[in-house]
Order: structure tokens, then sequence, then C-alpha cells
């Protein structure tokens, strides 16, 4: 089965995605904005995997993201919990300013 | 070019975008709603990839509830706009970060040409069809759904521990 | 695809979509005449026969008011957010299917939007992005009311969708599809001959959580908290005014009837009838008036309830959703896979 496009722009999609999300974990200082470019990048996964899944016309890359995207919905609520918790003690969720591990 | 690859191409370019903005934006409500955006082009994807039933749980996990979980943290808080503190560019870190990006780019390019186009697998049910995604789904891969729901719980608890404080109880 | 196909598809999409706000206006005259009614007074009489012309005029005084926008406010997402509340809204009727098959000229034109082979999901979707229009409404207008309203509500509405999507998971089952039009035809004919085959019968309790879910989802009394007037001013639409709150009031009640058209297709038969096989022209417009019909005495049941009940309260609201509905819900589906595996009540 051949999509609409070929698996290589969907590949280079899937790229460039990933190194925008990849851009933002490393440059950015905000932990909302680093949390926010790690799904992005989760997501760059997922449309190399059903890429793939289409190519090979095979429904597990489909069952695969099925996983990933329940991984980030766990990983989500305890980020932002942890987000929470960091605001209270610190009143900023700037990563360069917790440089503490004991309170 | 068909119609369905223009429609491809203009949610590549959708998703792209709003990408690139979720990571400039400095405010943190304004980049999560532009991801919301870019996943809605993403959902479009996979949709023309035949994937339309990951494309409705993108849209109702993704942008339903777990951006909404976002702005929601964002808005208890009261983050908005955060100038950028005063002696704190760093112009090392900034250059090695994009050697670093633009060589895993290429890296990844470069495999990928090299790999070249997978042979196509002959097969005569298309990937559409629901009810056999998830029939593979509750039979081989039944034991990694059970996983996954007992790691949903856990993090359920998990999230609980963390916010929860004595004195407003 | 001639330009004839390709009109006809239009009218197919757009028809729903121009007509849902149409009936908006006669609605809300019921809901206030229903209102005098309950509460045993006239209601507006004033302008035209029985105030029928009232709707219309406010409409107009709507779209004649001058917007204000707070100074404060985030102008971009405070404009935003009343386009995607009646976007949701209107979206969502697209694969509600409302007619029986229309066969003119030798042409079949399907009276459904877009029959998606995920059209209920397609639903939650849609009702996901609604809570982008309350949550941008009360964080742009940088209000406290407005903030407070807006937090609220998403609240309420995540929780209760989660109850809603459940109780649909019955009626999916059943069905074995997510096709709304293979959900309609499961629940044409009889039981024993006398019993119409809906879902309603052996689920009523995923209706009853349905609706009652539909009711939180739709921000009505009882469960419109996000503006409880007393307490939030008027919730997240408190800083907008003229046609934007226009826009929020319209979306409610283009809400309010695509929750009843959907409760009409999942449980009450959407446009069957037992005994009724529509053929030609006119059956298909009596299908469609059957299906019209049960979707107004739904909607009449939400007037209904907004003058008989009084509000929740905050933690009440989410203690019924989480620790009522959910549960309930969890057990109408085991119910169902029951019914569904050792029964032979669904074919």
């Amino acid at each position: 089965m051949s999509g609409p496009v070929p698996l290589l722009h969907v590949l280079i999609l899937s790229v460039a995605l990933f190194a925008i999300g990849l851009t933002g974990a490393l440059l950015r200082r905000n932990a909302i904005h680093i949390f926010l470019s790690i799904e992005l990048m989760m997501n760059a996964a997922n449309l190399a995997l059903i890429g793939y899944a289409l190519s090979w016309g095979t429904p597990e890359g489909q069952i695969v993201v099925f996983f990933v995207i329940a991984i980030a919905a766990a990983e989500a609520s305890v980020g932002l919990a942890i987000f929470v918790a960091l605001f209270r003690h610190t009143k900023t969720i700037d990563v360069n300013q917790v440089n503490l591990l004991k309170w | 070019m068909t119609g369905s690859a223009m429609v491809f191409y203009a949610a590549a370019v959708l998703t792209v975008v709003f990408a690139a903005v979720m990571v400039v934006h400095r405010n943190p409500v304004k980049s999560t709603l532009a991801l919301v955006v870019s996943f809605f082009g993403l959902a479009i994807c996979y949709v023309l990839l035949s994937a339309p039933l990951i494309a409705v749980l993108q849209v109702i996990v993704y942008a339903g509830a777990i951006l909404v979980l976002f702005l929601f943290v964002l808005m208890l808080l009261n983050l908005r706009e955060e100038p950028a503190p005063p002696g704190s560019s760093r112009p090392i870190q900034t250059v090695l970060s994009g050697v670093a990006i633009v060589s895993f780019a290429g890296l990844m390019l470069g495999l990928i040409r090299a790999s070249g186009d997978p042979a196509a697998g002959a097969d005569p049910q298309p990937l559409t069809d629901i009810a056999r995604v998830s029939r593979l789904l509750f039979s081989d891969y039944l034991l990694p759904f059970e996983a996954v729901s007992v790691l949903l719980l856990a993090a359920l608890v998990g999230a609980f521990v963390l916010v929860y404080s004595e004195k407003r109880a | 695809m001639s330009l004839l196909d390709f009109g006809i598809i239009a009218a197919r999409v757009l028809l729903p979509a121009l007509i849902l706000p149409g009936i908006v206006i006669p609605l809300v005259w019921v809901e206030r005449r229903g209102a005098g009614l309950i509460q045993d007074r006239p209601g507006p009489n004033r302008v035209g026969p029985m105030g029928l012309l009232q709707s219309p005029v406010d409409v107009l005084k709507l779209f004649m008011k001058e917007p204000v926008m707070p100074a404060a406010a985030d102008s971009f997402l405070y404009t935003l957010a009343p386009a995607i509340a009646v976007f949701a809204a209107l979206a969502t009727f697209a694969v509600i299917p409302y007619g029986a098959t229309l066969e003119v000229g030798g042409r079949t034109i399907p009276l459904i939007g877009a029959d998606l082979n995920i059209g209920i999901l397609y639903i939650f979707a849609m009702t996901s992005l609604s809570v982008y229009a309350i949550v941008l409404a009360g964080w742009s207008a940088n209000n406290k009311y407005s903030l407070m309203g807006g937090i609220r509500s998403s609240a309420q509405i995540i929780s209760y969708e989660l109850a809603m999507t459940t109780a649909a998971a019955g009626v999916i089952l059943a069905a074995s599809s997510f096709r709304l039009n293979d959900v309609v035809a499961m629940q044409e004919g009889t039981w024993l001959s006398f019993v119409p085959r809906w879902n309603v019968f052996p689920q009523f309790l995923g209706f009853l959580i349905f609706f009652v879910a539909a009711f939180a989802e739709t921000n009505r009394i009882p469960f419109d908290l996000p503006e409880a007037e007393s307490e939030l001013v008027a919730g997240y639409h408190t800083e907008y005014s003229a046609m934007r709150f226009g826009s929020y009031f319209l979306a409610e009640y283009v809400n309010i009837m695509v929750a009843s058209a959907l409760a009409v297709t999942l449980y009450l038969g959407g446009w069957t009838l037992p005994g009724f096989h529509p053929q030609g022209i006119l059956g298909t417009l009596i299908s469609i008036a059957i299906f019209a019909g049960k979707t107004a005495f739904l909607v009449w049941v939400f007037v209904w309830v907004r003058w008989t009940l009084p509000r929740f309260r905050y933690d009440q609201l989410m203690s019924l959703g989480w620790k009522v509905l959910l549960p309930l819900a969890l057990v109408n589906i085991f119910l169902q896979a029951a019914l569904a595996l050792g029964t032979g009540v669904y074919r």
C-alpha cells in the first residue's frame, strides 16, 4: 500500500519536527516550554511510526503510537504535578533557578 | 500531484510553522496554543496516512486533555510572559546546541536517504479498518495494553501525592 | 465529479450548519415562554403575536450593540474564543445522520454531512475543542471572575466528557461500529414485535448517564456552575458584549440541539420508527420529521429541567461526575458486554 506522498517526505517532516522539538528542549529555560518541546518530539516519532505502518501495510505501527499517546498522558500528569510542586516551593519554573537538590 | 498530497503538504507546513512558533514564543499560554494547532496539522497528516483512529485519538487526548491540562496549570500558576533575566544569554551553549541539532537532523536525513523506501508489503486489508487495528491491540498486544493501564494508575497516584498539601485538606 | 455532485455535497454539509443557528431564534422563544409556563407567568408576549418576534428583535439588538473589549485583554485570543465556540458547536453535527437516504433522479444522497467510520469519536474530538473556547475566554479577558469561570468550566467539561464517552461506549459495543449510520441501522425493527429496538431499553442506565452528562457538557442548569451569577457574575463570558456574547449564546443553544440529536441517534433510534419504511422523497421528508420530533422532545426536556431544578454546588458537581456517573458508566459497559455475548438482544 502506498500513501498520498512518498514515505521519504513523511520522514523528512518527522525529522524536521523532531529537530524543532530538540531545539526547544535544549534552548528554552521555561519548564513549560521544555515540556511542550518533548511532547513535540514524541509526536515526531509517532509520525514516523505511522508513515512506516502505511508503507509496510501493517497496523503494528499504529498500535505503538496508541501506547505512546497513553504514556504521554501519564507523563503529562506527573510532569505538571512536579511543576506545581516546584512552583509552590520556588515561585518559578525557570529550570536554571532550580539548582538545589535539597531544600 | 493529487489532492490529498496537496492537503498533506499544506498540513505539514502548518505543523512545522506552528511548532516553530511554539518554541520561540515567550508567552507560555500562546506557546501551548501554537502546539495545539501544530497537533491539528499532524492529525490531518494521520488521516491522510490512513490512520483515522490515531488522528482522532490525537485530537481527543492531546488537544482535549493533555494541552488543556497545561493551560489549566498555566492559569492556576498565573504564568504570563517572562522577560529574559538580564545577563543570562549563553552564546557558547546556544551555538553548541545549534551545531548538535543541525548535525542530528543531517545524520537522520542521511540515514533515511541511505535506507531508501522499504518494499511495500502486499496487504489487501486497508489500515483504515478500525476493527483490524483493535483486534490486534486486544490480542497480541494485550499485555502491553494492561501494563499501560497500570502505568496510568501509577501516574494518577503519583500526581496526587506530588500536589497534595496537608494544609488545605 | 460534476458540478451537481459538488453542489449536493455542499448542501449536505452546509444546510444543517445554516439551519441550526436559524432554529436557535425560535428556540430561545420556546425557552422563555416555557419558563413562563413553568413559573406561572406569561413570559415575553409584547413583540409580535404571542411574543414570537421577541427573539429576532433581541438578535438585532445584539448585532447593533458596540462590542467592548477590556483594555487589559489579549485582543487576539479574546476575539478568537467566541469563534471557536460556534465552530465546535456546528462542526459536531456533521456526522449525525438526520434522515433516510434520499433517492432522486438515479442519485442516492445519504442525509449526513460525512459518513465517517469514526463518527462517534469525531464528535467527542469536537466537543473536547469547545473547552478551548471557554478556557481562552476566561484567560484572555484578564478578569478574575472570567478566569474562575473558565477554570471551573474546563474542569467540569473534562470530567463529564469522561462519563459521557464511557456511557456511549455501551452503544458502540452493541453496534460494534463507530459509524453513526450503523448505530441507526441496528435500531430498526422491534423486539417481540412491539418494543422498538431502541438502545434506550437495554441501555437505560447508559442513556441516563449520557443525558445527565450532556447537561454538564452544555453548561446548563443544574450544572451551569461556570456562569453561576451569584458567585461569578457571568463566568467566562463576563467581559463579552454584543455579538461576541451572542456567539456564546448561539453556541450554547446549538450545543443543546446537537446533544439532543446525538442522544436521539445513539439511544432513541435516530430517524427510524418501527413499521416505517421510507420510500421516495415523501418518506425521506417523514424520516427527517421523525428525527426532528424526537430531538425537539429532548430539547424541551433541557428547557423543562432548567426551570425546575436548582443549581448544584461545585463539589457536589465534581463528586457526582467522578463518584457516581463514571462508576455507573463502567457498570453499564459490563452489562452491555454481558448482554451482547450472552443473549440475543443485539443482532
